[in-house]
This record gives structure tokens, C-alpha cells and sequence, in this order.
């Protein structure tokens, strides 16, 4: 409301004689403001009262869970992550596995906890690992950890991990009754896609590991097992190499192997390479700018022994119109800074040769699958390694 | 304007005067209780702003004749650090009688021994060994793995070692911390595991030597990190330079790098054997930037000139990396 003030020209009123002031015009900018305030008070009455009724109780509840993070770090402990069974009543009263079994193994992951979530869920969140085997015991509680807080299990690794969007890992150990003061640690790390669990499996390869026959990624250390399944990084380290030990390992493998969801979304390429000559230890994924090619996406590669050579081949799996689109730009991108030519078609595929920097390339497209062999000193094994791989005898 | 509207009745003199004194009295009033009320030195307990402890050196005196870094190559733990310790002038030059000697072993994870990726027990029982025939009255064994330090000590060996030998385990509890104050480049005033400074009066770092994912490598400087508190994984975005300021908050009695096995790839945490080289070596010295750097271009078997922590210590005046410059000995026992 506007504030309006007369002084009127009364002598009685103790105008002292002096010139008296009357106000007798409102400017418009004057009653336009006071009018927006007039509605902006209104609007903010109105706000206050909608938010009072609509009220959340909890908006400023005490959270017992951060008051102990910040009690923990001020002590300087970030502590281990409390189990399921202490946090979770449900998960607490839940039956233990009676049979050879895992179970919640195919439950989901614990819940978010990925980077950049506005409220990372606790890492308390999430299905204990129970596994029953006979012979082995739980040496304590099922830990959890998202992304945000990986680094309280792993430290310094925790980063490797987060650069392929890790979401979360449990892990837990099983003494092994046969061998006192021997055991078996289990560490399931869960991935945003089975492509960046492959990736993380693939760069933490043992160049010395035997392939597994119970997964497609997989592999037998010295000391434990090592394998992909699903969107699941999963390492079973055993304590020693005890003939116990290893072969509790080799259980544990098996049951979690079987009992995770098999899925290779997104690794469609990664069963394009053949098995014939692989050297295991050399597959690897590359999610972006293969071969310095924008084009080239979630590619895998790994390398062949080949007619006494080592052959690197790479392949990827896209829509056959991204495929010959990315195949003219690696041929175009090639002639650039070398010399190309383009050599007969092969069982549907259409190959071209490259000589850049003194090495040579040989890439072929076919329908959806574009894949080569590239760096090789070779230019007669390189050529004779993909032809002979699109007419299938190379598998 | 219309004199019958009460809204524009003439106000006098004396009542606006009135009028203004109070609104002066009401403005005034509020500011007073205002100040009142405000608590300029408020605070939250357990927040209160601390002064931090600052250690004390723990290093012996520079000696010109003898050696200040020992290299030992063998392949049996104790009979190697005994060699080492021996090409240094004997555990006796650094622990006399009556001392309580705190041994700063890595034991970050809970990892198997084998995998190389924490101190070996082995190695715990040859220093506390050597430790107690020098007339040490007590040896402590002290880290603080950010995750359940029960599960690693146990896991790692240690645990089963300090039982037999009769060791001070001391696992970091949560009065254990005190507020640490340094001028470092990055770590200025920190929460730190002060509980076994208060009773030692020798310290020796005890290290494995191997790769780390963040920092190249984890030898004997970066094995202090394992004393801070808190949310420390804050420093992994500044490691080199949290790394040399290691050099400046530890002066350390004495370190001994452990390089019988080392883990070469997948560092920090390993998980497989073949990440380790067995390189039958303990190096052992009085300046940590000397031992790592024969650590990580003898022992990890890389180019000194890309680990740059150790070339930031050196910068500062922490340590000499130029190992070859110091006064060193090397046996194979």
C-alpha cells in the first residue's frame, strides 16, 4: 500500500508557519511498484502456505547414517561399510543358503552409488554374498561399496575402476576348514554395462592365466580365478596355494560363474574375434578413437600367432551403413599420410591394404563388421590373415 | 485529495517526529538485541579450531663414514635385512637400550603375503628381531589401513607376528587421532595417527616395494600416507605432491624398502602372481628419496626421471635422489 503523507497548512497542528508541503500527485512508476509488490507478497504468502501444507517431516530429520560418516572421518576412520545384517533387517533376517547355491546372486546390485548422483546411496545397501559350500565358512560379514567410496577397500586402484564406471563391489571371505588359516576372498565388482566390466577385466589380465571353460571371459591364476559374467568383474583370490585353498577357489568360481545372469550386451565384437592363435593375454577394448579413428567404436583387439608372426586384428560390430561409412574414413584417413589400394572382395567383404609410417593395415568391411589387421610388418601375412578369416577358416 | 480520507489526514510536525524517534527506538533495538543474541566465537564441539602437533625428528645424526643406504641382495628375508642392516653399522647404530621402537610396516589391504602388496611378515619379524637384540624394551606395530585394519593385519601375516613376537599391535581407534599441522605443499593441517608417536621414540618405515596406480609407485615415502586420517583419498587428486610432504613430516629413524618380491603391475592392491617379480633385494637407509629411487629404477625397473614425488622431495631439499652420490654399500649374501 502506498505510503502517503500530508502535512497539512494548519497553524494548530505546529506548522511553525513554515511553507507547507502537500503531495497531490502519485507518480505511475510509484503505483506500478506497489503494486508488483502488492502481488509478490501475495505469491510468496501463497508459497509459504503451500509449502507448509505439503510439508516432508523428514526434509530435516537427522540422519543417523551421515552423522556417522562425519564422526568416522573426523576420527579419522572412514570404517568399513556396515553389513547388510546391520543395516538392513531385511536382508538380516533372511535365511542363509541351504544347498550349493549363491543367493541374491541374481538380485540387482546395490542401488546407485554411481558418480554424480545427486545422493549416493549408502553402501550399506545391497544382498550379502552368501555362498554355502561345504568346507567353507563366512569369516565375516558381506562389505559394500559404491563408486564414491571404493576407495575404503581399494585405495589407489579404486580410480582404474571408476574410469570404467564401476557401481558398485561386495566382497567377502570363506575360510577353508581344510587348510587352517586358509581362505578364499570373493570380490564381485558390478559395472554399468558388461562392456566396461570386460574392459576393467581385460586390462587387469594375467598374461600367464588359463582360459576358463565355464565363462567366455575368464581365466585360472596362480592364485584364484578371474572372470567376466555380465556386467560382473569377479575376482576369487585364494589365501595360498594350498591344494585346499585352490580347489575351494575352483568351486566358489563355479558356483558364482553359474549363478550370475549371463549377458554380452554390447560385446558383440568381442565374439567376433576368432579363437584360433589369440594370445590370451592380449584382448582388449577399446570404448572410443581406435586407431585415432573417431569413427571406430567399441572396438576389440587382440593379437595372433599366425604363420610364425604376431598379427594385431581388431573388429567392430555396428550397423552396416556406420560400418562402410567408417571404413571409406579409415581408407580416406589412410591414403592421407600413406598409400592405399583397394584388393578383391573375399566371402562378402570388401578389404583395402595401407602401407602409413613404414606399417601396414588391412581392413576389410562386411555387412555390420568392420575389422583389420593393423601395424604389421608383414604385408603378405596381414592379407593372408584376414582372407583366410572371412572365408571362416580361421574361427 | 479529499480531507474526509483518513489516509491523507495531515500529520504534524511533533507526531512525525514522534513517529520517527520510534521507528529510530525500534531499528536501534533490535540491532542491540541482535548483538545480544549473536555469538561471535560460536562453535560446534569437536570443531573447535586446534592447534596440530608438529613431529619431532626421529633420524640420527649424519654420519661422513658411514653408509647412508645399504643394498642386500638374498633370498631369505632375515638373513638379507641382517645384511643390510649390517652394511649400515648394524641395527645398534639406530636402537639402543631401553628404546620402543614403532615399525611403520604397508598394510593398506587385505591382501595374502604372497601377493605382495602389504609389508611381509617375514620382514616384520627380521626388523623386530634385529629391533630387540639392539636392547629395544618394546617394538609397536602401527598403520591405518582405511578399511577394517583387524581384517588386513590378519590377512597380511602381520597379526600372526606380533603374536609370536610378542609386538605392541596398535590398531588405530578412534582417539588415536591428532590434528597435524606441516607447511607442505599440499598437506598443511590434517587429522593424523598419533597414538604410537606418543610412545616410541625410534621409528622405522618398513615398505614393500610396488607399482601404485595413482603415483607409479609405493615404496618407502609414500608408506607414511598410511599415519593420516579422514577422507585422505582427497589427496589422490595432488599424490605427487602429498608424497613429498611425507619427506617433510616423517623423519623417520631409519627405512628399510622391502624388494624380495615386487609387485610390478596392478598396484596398489595386485591380486595375482604373476603381477609379482621376485627381485631377492632389501634396501635399506637413513634417506627415504635415496631408497626409493634405487627402489623404483632397480627394483620396479623404470625411469627415475617420470617419479615425480621424488623429484619434488629433492626440489625441497627432502632427500638426495641421486642414490649413486650417496655413501652406499651393496652385498649379496
Amino acid at each position: 500500500m502506498l505510503l502517503r503523507l500530508k502535512m497539512a497548512d494548519q497553524k494548530n497542528y505546529g506548522g511553525g508557519g513554515r511553507k507547507q508541503f502537500v503531495r497531490t500527485k502519485v507518480p505511475a512508476a510509484e503505483s506500478v511498484s506497489a503494486a508488483v509488490i502488492l502481488v509478490l507478497l501475495v505469491v510468496i504468502g501463497f508459497a509459504v502456505w503451500h509449502k507448509g501444507k505439503v510439508f516432508d517431516p523428514n526434509l530435516y530429520a537427522v540422519r543417523t547414517d551421515a552423522l556417522k560418516s562425519t564422526v568416522l572421518a573426523v576420527e579419522g576412520k572412514n570404517g568399513t561399510a556396515p553389513t547388510a545384517a546391520e543395516t538392513t533387517p531385511a536382508a538380516a533376517e533372511a535365511p542363509k543358503a541351504v544347498t550349493e547355491k549363491t543367493t541374491g546372486a541374481d538380485e540387482p546390485a546395490p542401488e546407485g552409488g554411481a558418480e554424480g548422483s545427486a545422493t549416493p546411496n549408502p553402501a550399506e545397501k545391497g544382498v550379502p554374498l552368501e555362498i554355502s559350500l561345504t568346507g567353507t565358512k563366512p569369516m565375516g560379514d558381506t562389505e559394500f561399496y559404491t563408486a564414491d567410496s571404493l576407495y575404503e577397500k581399494i585405495d589407489g586402484r579404486a580410480p582404474a575402476y571408476q574410469s570404467f564406471n564401476v557401481v558398485a563391489l561386495r566382497c567377502r571371505s570363506f575360510a577353508v576348514n581344510a587348510a587352517p588359516g586358509s581362505y578364499v576372498d570373493v570380490y564381485e565388482y558390478r559395472f554399468d554395462n558388461p562392456v566396461d566390466a570386460f574392459g576393467m577385466f581385460a586390462l587387469e589380465r594375467d598374461p600367464k592365466g588359463k582360459p576358463l571353460e565355464i565363462v567366455a571371459d575368464g581365466y585360472a591364476a596362480d592364485m584364484g580365478y578371474f572372470f567376466r559374467q555380465g556386467a560382473v568383474y569377479v575376482q576369487i583370490i585364494a589365501s595360498d596355494t594350498k591344494p585346499e585353498t585352490l580347489a575351494k577357489a575352483k568351486s566358489i568360481a563355479d558356483i558364482r560363474a553359474k549363478d550370475l545372469p549371463a549377458d554380452d550386451t554390447g560385446l558383440a565384437g568381442r565374439r567376433k574375434l576368432p579363437a584360433d592363435g589369440m594370445i590370451a593375454d592380449s584382448v582388449a577394448y577399446v570404448p572410443e578413437n581406435a586407431q585415432g579413428q573417431s569413427a571406430l567404436k567399441e572396438v576389440f583387439q587382440a593379437k595372433y600367432k599366425f604363420n610364425g608372426a604376431e598379427i594385431p586384428f581388431f573388429v567392430m560390430v555396428a550397423s552396416a551403413d556406420e560400418a562402410a561409412k567408417a571404413w571409406q574414413l579409415f581408407q580416406d584417413f589412410c591414403s592421407k599420410f600413406g598409400t592405399t589400394e583397394n584388393l578383391p572382395d573375399v566371402n562378402g567383404g570388401k578389404i583395402f591394404r595401407a602401407q602409413v609410417f613404414g606399417k601396414w593395415k588391412v581392413v576389410y568391411q562386411r555387412e555390420g563388421e568392420l575389422g583389420g589387421v593393423f601395424d604389421a610388418t608383414d604385408e603378405a601375412k596381414a592379407r593372408a590373415f584376414i582372407e583366410k578369416y572371412l572365408r571362416g577358416e580361421i574361427k | 485529495m479529499s480531507a474526509s480520507n483518513p489516509s491523507e489526514s495531515p500529520v504534524n510536525r511533533r507526531e512525525f517526529l514522534v513517529r520517527l524517534g520510534l521507528t529510530g527506538a525500534l531499528i536501534a533495538g533490535s540491532g542491540l538485541a541482535a548483538k545480544k543474541l549473536w555469538q561471535p566465537n560460536h562453535f560446534v564441539p569437536g570443531f573447535e579450531k586446534e592447534k596440530g602437533l608438529q613431529l619431532r625428528s626421529y633420524a640420527p645424526e649424519i654420519s661422513k663414514v658411514m653408509p647412508s643406504l645399504a643394498i642386500a641382495h638374498g633370498t631369505e628375508h632375515e638373513k638379507t635385512i641382517r645384511a643390510a642392516m649390517g652394511l649400515l653399522g648394524g641395527m645398534e647404530r639406530f636402537i639402543q637400550r631401553g628404546d620402543v621402537v614403532m615399525i611403520k610396516p604397508n598394510v593398506a589391504f587385505d591382501r595374502p603375503p604372497a601377493l605382495a602388496a602389504t609389508t611381509h611378515p617375514d620382514a616384520l619379524r627380521a626388523v623386530a628381531k634385529l629391533c630387540f637384540e639392539a636392547g629395544a624394551s618394546k617394538v609397536i606395530v602401527a598403520d591405518n589401513p582405511i578399511n577394517s585394519p583387524t581384517g588386513c593385519f590378519f590377512k597380511s601375516g602381520l597379526t600372526a607376528v606380533a603374536a609370536e613376537m610378542n609386538l605392541d599391535l596398535m590398531y588405530p581407534e578412534t582417539n588415536s587421532f591428532a590434528p597435524l599441522s606441516l607447511d607442505g605443499e599440499v598437506l598443511k593441517e590434517w587429522t593424523f595417527f598419533n597414538t604410537p608417536f606418543k610412545k616410541a621414540n625410534k621409528v622405522i618405515g618398513l615398505a614393500p616395494c610396488k607399482d601404485h596406480n595413482l603415483c607409479h609407485a609405493s615404496m618407502t615415502t609414500k608408506n607414511w600416507y598410511g599415519l593420516l586420517g579422514g577422507r585422505r583419498n582427497q589427496f589422490h587428486q595432488h599424490i605427487h605432491s602429498i608424497v613429498s610432504d611425507f619427506a617433510l613430516m616423517m623423519k623417520p629413524t631409519l627405512v628399510i624398502l622391502d624388494g624380495m618380491n615386487v609387485l610390478m603391475s596392478n598396484g596398489p592392491t595386485g591380486g595375482r602372481l604373476s603381477d609379482v617379480k621376485p627381485m631377492n633385494t632389501i634396501v635399506a637407509g637413513t634417506d627415504m628419496i635415496s631408497v626409493d629411487a634405487y627402489g623404483y629404477s632397480h627394483l620396479l625397473e623404470r625411469d627415475i626421471a617420470e617419479l615425480t614425488y621424488l623429484h619434488k622431495a629433492q626440489e625441497r631439499g627432502l632427500g638426495n635422489i641421486n642414490w649413486k652420490d650417496t655413501l652406499y654399500k651393496e652385498v649379496t649374501v
